[in-house]
């Protein structure tokens, strides 16, 4: 405690952190969060209700925190794989039995992928049965649903990539039934595989849009979500 | 100039546009015109020129390989080109038309289709040696090419879909 206090009275850590020390009443308290880009995610005072484990389940954070884990374990993955054919196939497999601890890490992305549909999921029935849905929370549902819808979609792009005979067919049957929406399917069909095939072109565009556009316009939507719940006043 | 905009919105008699107006709306303009544009252009973009597609058009024979009775399985192509006894030839495209994956010919057959069938990996879809669904999801019979005679080969082309009387050639 005492070493703490002495690293908090050092020059360094006071040109870092500018709350005002030692930290005695609850202005002082409320002013941690207040400065603090980090520890700004939560708000200034919390219901104590809000924070026990069985009133959200904590399902919402745990997603947060399965993205997380997809992010720093793609971006690894990213370091091995070329979005190429034949290359993707092979590159799959030297992550797999070449590069040291590749299982490990290819399987911590495939199974966080997994867990976050399930914990997505689980997390809009605990709002839906507790009503959370409701005014004035009721545009934070609409960015929910368009973070389920953008979950599902992370998943279905990043199934193309090992290229093996799963991810050829699943696509083929996906983009198929893209070809059902009324007068511009086969159009957008075209554009989603760049062609009329699944080809060179479709892995990269699959491959951008998993890597770069999906998971950009998720981390924005999550700020966004996250904020809507401080101003929608807190957790129901 | 605030004052000025007032009583020229007030004055319905003489409509009379402010420099200001004039230029907002000058700028609002160019700025749809270039939005609307750099989406054009875009989506032009997206849509690739060249692909690198295999051909549509492709030919199969000397017809005296091909076995009476036989069934050719065109991967490539994802074509069956059937030849018939008598020497009639037809093409019948082995893409499911459920979700797109590829048929597979099973000569073994089913009840009441001894001659065999074509069968989809899939969803389990069953179309008879025309095309024809016998078992569903799939909602409609498969895609039938027109076959062309040239120079003793087949000619198939599998942008020209005709009907189940018209897929026959006779030789
Ligand atoms: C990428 C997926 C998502 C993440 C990372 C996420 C994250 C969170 C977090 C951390 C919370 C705080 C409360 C808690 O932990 O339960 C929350 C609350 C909330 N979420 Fe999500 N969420 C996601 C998807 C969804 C979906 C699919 C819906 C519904 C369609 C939704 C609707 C809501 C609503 C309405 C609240 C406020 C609940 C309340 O006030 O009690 N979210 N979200
Ligand atoms: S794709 Fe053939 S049965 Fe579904």
């Amino acid at each position: 405690m005492k070493k703490i206090e002495w690293l908090m009275n050092t020059k360094i850590w006071r040109s870092i952190f500018r709350t005002k020390l030692p930290i005695s009443t609850n202005l002082d308290r409320s002013l941690v969060i207040f400065n603090s880009l980090t520890l700004h995610i939560h708000p200034v005072k919390v219901r104590e209700k809000a924070i026990c484990f069985s009133y959200t389940f904590y399902l919402g954070m745990i997603s947060f925190f399965l993205f997380v884990i997809l992010i720093v374990t793609g971006i690894l993955l990213m370091l091995y794989y070329q979005p190429a054919i034949p290359n993707a196939y092979q590159n799959m497999k030297d992550i797999q039995y070449v590069v040291s601890n590749g299982t490990f890490l290819r399987n911590m992305h495939r199974w966080s992928a997994h867990l976050m549909v399930f914990t997505v999921f689980l997390h809009m029935l605990r709002v839906f049965f507790k009503g959370a849905y409701k005014p004035p929370r009721e545009f934070n549902w609409i960015i929910g649903v368009i973070l389920l819808l953008l979950t599902l979609l992370l998943s279905y792009t990043g199934y193309l990539l090992p290229y093996d005979q799963l991810s050829y067919w699943a696509v083929t049957v996906g983009a198929n039934i893209v070809k059902y929406v009324p007068f511009i399917g086969t159009k957008i069909r075209f554009l989603l595989l760049g062609g009329n095939q699944i080809g060179d072109y479709t892995l990269v565009r699959f491959y951008v849009l998993h890597c770069v556009i999906l998971p950009s316009v998720m981390l924005l939507l999550v700020a966004l979500h996250f904020w809507r719940i401080r101003k929608d006043g807190g957790l129901l | 100039m605030e004052d000025k905009d007032k009583i020229n919105n007030h004055n319905d008699s003489a409509k009379v546009i402010t420099r200001r107006d004039f230029f907002n709306k000058i700028g609002t303009t160019a700025t749809g015109v270039v939005l609307l544009g750099s989406l054009g252009v875009t989506l032009d973009f997206l849509s690739p020129n060249v692909l690198l597609e295999i051909p549509k058009e492709f030919k199969i024979g000397p017809l005296e390989n091909i076995q009476p009775d036989s069934v050719i399985d065109n991967a490539e192509h994802h074509v069956f080109i059937f030849r018939e006894h008598p020497g009639s030839f037809y093409a019948v495209s082995s893409i499911c038309t459920h979700l797109g994956c590829n048929t597979k010919w099973n000569p073994a057959g089913i009840e009441g289709h001894p001659e065999g069938v074509i069968a989809c990996p899939c969803h389990g879809s069953i179309f008879d040696k025309k095309g024809n669904v016998l078992h569903g999801p799939a909602p409609r019979s498969l895609d039938r090419f027109l076959v062309r005679v040239e120079n003793d080969k087949l000619v198939i082309n599998t942008d020209e879909i005709v009907s189940e009387d018209k897929m026959i050639v006779k030789v």
